[in-house]
């Protein structure tokens, strides 16, 4: 049977987790995969289980649904699609890139368009906190995936060239030297 | 994904801290190219140099360019040509020099170092040759550095080599009066030099090294003194045992990005990579000196009462926290302070802060010597000579590097002003109490004993 993508979200407090896991164990359910985040007050959980064999989507959804209508949570359960022998390119090389300025409207939609047309996938995106109250110092990194197909010296004279637009200092730089710094 | 504090940490780093990666120099073992045809030992030299280094630069720009930090300086280290031109004379040295800046300039790097030769036990020929030579070799050439060992813990010190130095010191001095004795500035006098360093003017490649290996030196000290200072103005009470860790831990971060990167040109290039040099070297840049480290750990200025001891803590914190993250550690591997190569070392001198004794005192504790010192060109052969033992004792004692770049600039005194350029910098001439003597000591000639400890098998 396909493994099962739940999908969690709602307002942030105590039990979220343990009461969503603890459902699925009832329904004896395998949790595969679980991550969370936590974005102002709100929370995001996202959960890969392979359910039973008597156990299918509308059945899963519903019993959730019902056992959790009181936290206020919203639940999605949907099926993972297999790939069906389509082979996905899984070498390439994770990069961080960091831009760096004021804040305004539109900021991720024109990086990621650029990242889109270049078929670089972004695996995680956030906004840096830095401190302070300087509205210059906005900071928003993405991890790309960056596959051999990918042109990068286009790729990255496209993004240098957006954040000069948009008078944004840029930062193009391989993750291992994040690891090196970061992860002893 | 990394916290915030990571991406942000490792951003500042490179944009306000200096952060990039100083040098990384490839060394190549020249005894496969000896001939005793100087034609074909030139041809020879060239063919194995360009056919190893075309790429150098562009793949050390490709790797900074991949990890967003620069690697600023891309060099050469060759054998000592004393030994593989060991058989050509003083005039033919020369050539030889004049050759090795082409090829520099060929595969467009800005130092090629190895113009040296070994002689704390004695001097053989080919080294004779090159001592004999260096004046002119390094007063026709721009981007060949010289080094000449005159001393070993195990060897002693070679007081006729330190005589000898010191009168090819004044002579490359005079011989580039027009740039204040800027030949001086590609050649040092050793004690116990390493063969592995990537660092300038002193960088060859050792006889007991593999056929081509890259060497890398680390980031320079803007990383540390900026740490410092913010750690000191989150929490203005840390102990100096807590600056050491912060230094240690920063040294540690510093060590493996130059690690990373050294590996990356090594493996592009399809040559061993050999050590990490983790000298903290510094820039005539504001913001890239060792002289801001001392008054951010709270002295005046570099040279003041307290000064050894911060150089002793910070040599040690950055060995420690290098080594622990690199098992392949060399070369020179502490702090430098090279006058004028660091504004503030510069600044605190012409200020009346730092002395060339106080300089010598501090050399007992960190990992070079009396490095880029202009000093007054009348200055005796004697009296110079006598500076270099002084310093290379220093080495000996100690089992320690030390070395003396000394540069007596021709026709100017203590407190004129003096312009190298470029990554050389500037400075005031420093005084030199007893300059004008003429002692017998360094004319005795012979060998110092080595110390009793140097007995060790």
């Amino acid at each position: 049977m396909n493994k099962l993508i739940i999908t969690v979200l709602g307002k942030d407090k105590p039990g979220i987790i343990s009461l969503i896991s603890n459902i699925l164990y009832e329904l004896d359910c395998n949790l595969e995969n679980a991550n969370q985040m936590i974005l102002q007050n709100q929370f995001a959980g996202f959960f890969i289980v392979e359910p039973s064999n008597k156990m299918d989507v509308k059945t899963l959804s519903q019993t959730l649904k019902k056992k959790t209508n009181t936290s206020g949570l919203k639940i999605h359960v949907n099926t993972i699609e297999d790939n069906h022998g389509v082979s996905e390119n899984t070498t390439g090389e994770i990069f961080l890139i960091t831009t760096i300025g004021p804040d305004q409207k539109g900021l991720v939609a024109r990086f990621s368009k650029i990242f889109s047309q270049h078929k670089a996938n972004i695996e995680n995106l956030k906004a840096v906190f830095k401190g302070g109250e300087d509205p210059n110092a906005n900071i928003m990194s993405y991890q790309v995936f960056i596959t051999p197909d990918i042109d990068t010296a286009l790729l990255f004279d496209s993004l240098r060239q957006k954040a000069k637009e948009l008078h944004l200092d840029i930062r193009i730089q391989h993750k291992n030297i994040f690891d090196a710094i970061n992860k002893i | 994904m990394f916290e915030d504090h990571e991406i942000i940490s490792t951003i500042e780093m490179v944009k306000n801290e200096n952060l990039d990666v100083r040098a990384v120099t490839l060394g190549l073992n020249l005894f496969d190219c000896i001939s005793h045809d100087l034609d074909r030992f030139k041809k020879n030299i060239r063919k194995k140099i360009v056919n190893h280094a075309q790429n150098l630069v562009a793949v050390c720009d490709e790797v900074g360019e991949k990890y967003g930090i620069q690697v600023v300086n891309k060099r050469i280290s060759i054998s000592p040509i004393a030994l593989v031109g060991a058989c050509f004379s003083s005039d033919q040295m020369v050539e030889i020099a004049i050759e090795l800046n082409d090829i520099a300039k060929k595969v467009n790097i800005d130092f090629i170092g190895g113009f040296s030769a070994l002689v704390e036990k004695g001097i053989a020929p080919g080294d004779q040759a090159v001592i004999d030579a260096l004046p002119r070799a390094l007063s026709q050439t721009q981007r060949v550095c010289a080094s000449v060992n005159v001393a070993t813990t195990r060897a002693g010190i070679n007081m006729d080599a330190v005589l000898a130095m010191a009168k090819a010191i004044k002579k490359a001095a005079e011989l580039t009066s027009k740039e204040d004795g800027l030949a001086c500035a590609k050649l040092c006098v050793f004690s116990n030099i390493p063969q592995d360093m990537p660092f300038m003017a002193g960088a060859y490649l050792g006889v007991g090294v593999a056929d081509a290996v890259i060497n890398v030196g680390v980031s320079g000290p803007g990383v540390v003194k900026t740490a410092i200072e913010r750690n000191l103005e989150g929490q203005p009470d840390l102990s100096l045992g807590n600056i050491a860790e912060i230094i240690k831990k920063t040294a540690c971060k510093v060590t493996r990005v130059g690690e990373l990167i050294g590996r990356e040109v090594a493996q592009k290039l399809d040559i061993k990579f050999g050590v990490v040099d983790l000298s903290l070297a510094p820039t005539p840049t504001i913001g890239d000196s060792i002289g801001e480290i001392f008054q951010a750990l709270g002295l005046t200025n570099i040279g003041v009462p307290g000064s050894t001891a911060a150089l002793a803590m910070l040599n040690d914190a950055v060995k420690k926290g290098g080594a622990f993250a690199s098992s392949h550690v060399g070369g020179l591997s502490g702090a430098f302070i090279p006058v004028s190569e660091d504004l503030n070392i510069a600044n605190a001198a012409d200020k009346g802060f730092l002395s060339i004794e106080k300089l010598e005192a501090m050399t007992c504790v960190c990992s070079v010597g009396l490095d880029m010192v202009p000093i007054p060109g009348d200055i005796t052969v004697e009296s110079l000579a006598g500076i270099i033992a002084d310093e290379m004792a220093i080495g000996m004692v100690n089992s320690k590097t030390t070395a003396t770049r000394l540069i007596p600039v021709p026709g100017k005194k203590a407190g004129d002003k003096v312009y190298f350029g470029g990554l050389l910098g500037e400075a005031k001439i420093m005084d030199v109490p007893n300059s004008n003597l003429n002692d017998q000591f360094v004319k005795f000639g012979g060998r110092i004993p080595a110390p009793i400890h140097s007995m060790k098998n």
